[in-house]
């Protein structure tokens, strides 16, 4: 089975991990060679176990444009995000034996270093993916 | 032989097992199959019983038994159907194919300008490519390119479709449409190569393997067609570039910009073959852009330190490649090299010029060149504004955070001097 691990941040968490100040600090040359040492190490271990399928990082809430379709007519809005709102940031797709086991992994992103006002409220989602596809060929 | 060793054979051994296979029976997309599962039933078999004593003739004789399984399988399927359009199961006769015959190096050819055919998407130029000449396997592609098992699978079926509907021949096309073809086959591997140095966050390493196919790849071409500099320029380029991949990514999976790596790093082996290459290639004559790309970074690589880079040489490089290819990306490196030879003003003129290149204005690397040039000219109020613009629109959050330390530098010296 195939799992979808989410997590999720803010445009403020995107500024202060880019270096700029919010009202909290800037992360700091410490702060972000942890950050890619923990992602470097996580991502190889998937890897190496041959459960990781895929994984990508967002870049910022700011750099979205957000389709709307008002009568059949697409509009197109840029960052539509408010400051605070948490969205989505990046995803692993993973192929593991069962449920706990995507979750177990997904707990491992609880060891993620970072800023502890982050870590507080830090979680990631697990969903398991739709795959039943028809059969049209015997 | 260990099992690392029998994968590399079964790899090398691919193209030529699968001309085969195709010059026997035609049918290029069942015998592209039969070809896979025969590479699979020996990655099986031959480190448990031991190598064949012919091993291409081995793998030729396994593949055509399952291409014969594969084409009863599949006229039965047709006549179940009722299609009107029946494929001979014949198998040519063997003096013909004989005749027909030509080096192993020649398959490798007729296979890439087959995989690399115009009428595909690049998606699917370069899985097919890597599958049919590459040897690898769909997970490998698929692990590869970090994508799915399934969507490499469909692009490759979707790939061997159009080249069966399109009726291509199994040989080189024809002289007056080689050149053109072989473009597109070299932009295919330069396409692999990069694939293998794009990279999200903390997997850098994770793709060498890739940047690795592409090279043997290209060596593969490269001695289908020694005489050809822009083959042998496009090899050059990928091992020069390549030399640097250890010195690239710091220990946290950052990367780390040229002038700040550590040049001990750099594989010397690469480099003197990607030099030895390129200086034979030159001369020979026409010179093209992956030529020049290659002898930029030869310039590159054989400085002892970022300082003592001969960015003479870089700039005039770029000035000939700039004239050859109109790419504002090559005008801006082009920029750059000149300001290191005459001085940031030489090159802030130089981006005057393409202040008004709607495909370059608006990007990172536009106002972070003219924020550092502006910067070294002294006027740094003017840098400052650049860098913000610059990171106003970076996507890439280490780019970013690079922007923002030049920017809270700049506002904390200039401040009271710009008020």
């Amino acid at each position: 089975m195939k799992y979808m691990i989410l997590t999720f941040a803010s445009q403020r968490h995107y500024q202060e991990m880019a270096g700029r100040p919010t009202s909290k600090a800037a992360w700091t040359q410490e702060d972000w060679a942890a950050l890619g040492a923990f992602m470097q190490t996580f991502n190889q271990e998937l890897l190496d176990s041959g459960e990781l399928v895929e994984t990508r990082g967002l870049s910022a809430p700011a750099h979205t444009r957000r389709v709307q379709f008002k009568q059949g007519v697409p509009v197109v809005t840029d960052g539509p995000y408010a400051e605070a709102e948490e969205v989505l940031a990046g995803y692993w797709v993973v192929e593991c034996e069962s449920f706990d086991r995507a979750t177990e992994i997904a707990s491992r992103l609880g060891s993620c270093p970072g800023p502890e006002h982050v870590r507080a409220r830090a979680y990631a989602d697990v969903r398991p993916i739709d795959e039943h596809q028809p059969d049209f060929e015997g | 032989m260990i099992a690392a060793e029998i994968e590399d054979l079964l790899r090398r051994l691919t193209p030529q097992v699968l001309s085969a296979v195709v010059r026997r029976y035609g049918n290029f997309d069942l015998a592209e199959d039969a070809t896979q599962e025969a590479l699979l039933v020996a990655l099986v078999q031959w480190p448990r019983d031991g190598m064949p004593e012919n091993p291409k003739g081995w793998l030729v004789a396994v593949a055509s038994r399952r291409l014969t399984d594969l084409l009863r399988s599949e006229q039965a399927r047709r006549r179940r159907e009722d299609t009107v359009a029946r494929r001979a199961l014949a198998e040519r006769s063997a003096t013909q194919a004989d005749e027909r015959r030509s080096g192993e190096t020649d398959d490798t050819l007729v296979l890439l300008f087959m995989c690399c055919h115009p009428s595909l998407s690049a998606a699917s130029q370069i899985a097919l490519t890597l599958r049919a000449v590459g040897g690898l396997s769909t997970a490998e592609i698929a692990r590869a390119l970090l994508g799915s098992e399934q969507t490499v699978t469909r692009r490759i079926t979707r790939a061997k479709q159009s080249i069966r509907d399109s009726g291509v021949a199994f040989a080189l096309p024809a002289a007056n449409t080689v050149a053109g073809r072989l473009q597109a086959v070299l932009r295919v591997l330069y396409l692999i190569f990069n694939e293998g140095y794009a990279s999200t966050t903390g997997t850098a390493l994770v793709r060498v393997d890739l940047a690795e196919q592409a090279i043997r790849l290209a060596r593969m071409l490269h001695a289908a067609l020694p005489d050809d500099s822009e083959v042998t320029g496009l090899l050059a380029l990928m091992l020069l570039v390549h030399a640097r991949h250890r010195a690239r990514t710091a220990p946290d999976g950052w990367l780390i910009p040229m002038a700040d790596q550590d040049r001990s790093l750099w594989d010397r082996r690469g480099i003197d073959e990607g030099i030895a290459l390129i200086t034979a290639a030159l001369p020979r004559g026409p010179t093209g852009p992956y030529q020049l790309q290659a002898a930029i970074a030869a310039v590159h690589d054989e400085a002892k330190s970022a300082e003592t880079t001969d960015w003479p040489q870089i700039a005039a490089l770029y000035g000939v490649l700039l004239r050859l290819d109109d790419n504002p990306v090559v005008a801006l490196n082009h920029a750059v090299a000149v300001s290191m030879v005459a001085g940031p003003r030489a090159g802030l003129v130089l981006l005057q010029r393409l202040e008004a290149d709607s495909r370059i204005n608006a990007d990172r690397r536009f106002h972070a060149v003219r924020g550092h040039l502006l910067e070294t000219a002294g006027d740094h109020a003017a840098a400052l504004e650049a860098y913000q613009a610059a990171s106003q629109v970076a996507t890439n959050l280490q780019q970013q955070r690079y922007l923002n330390q030049q920017i809270a530098r700049l506002s904390s010296s200039g401040t009271q001097a710009t008020g």
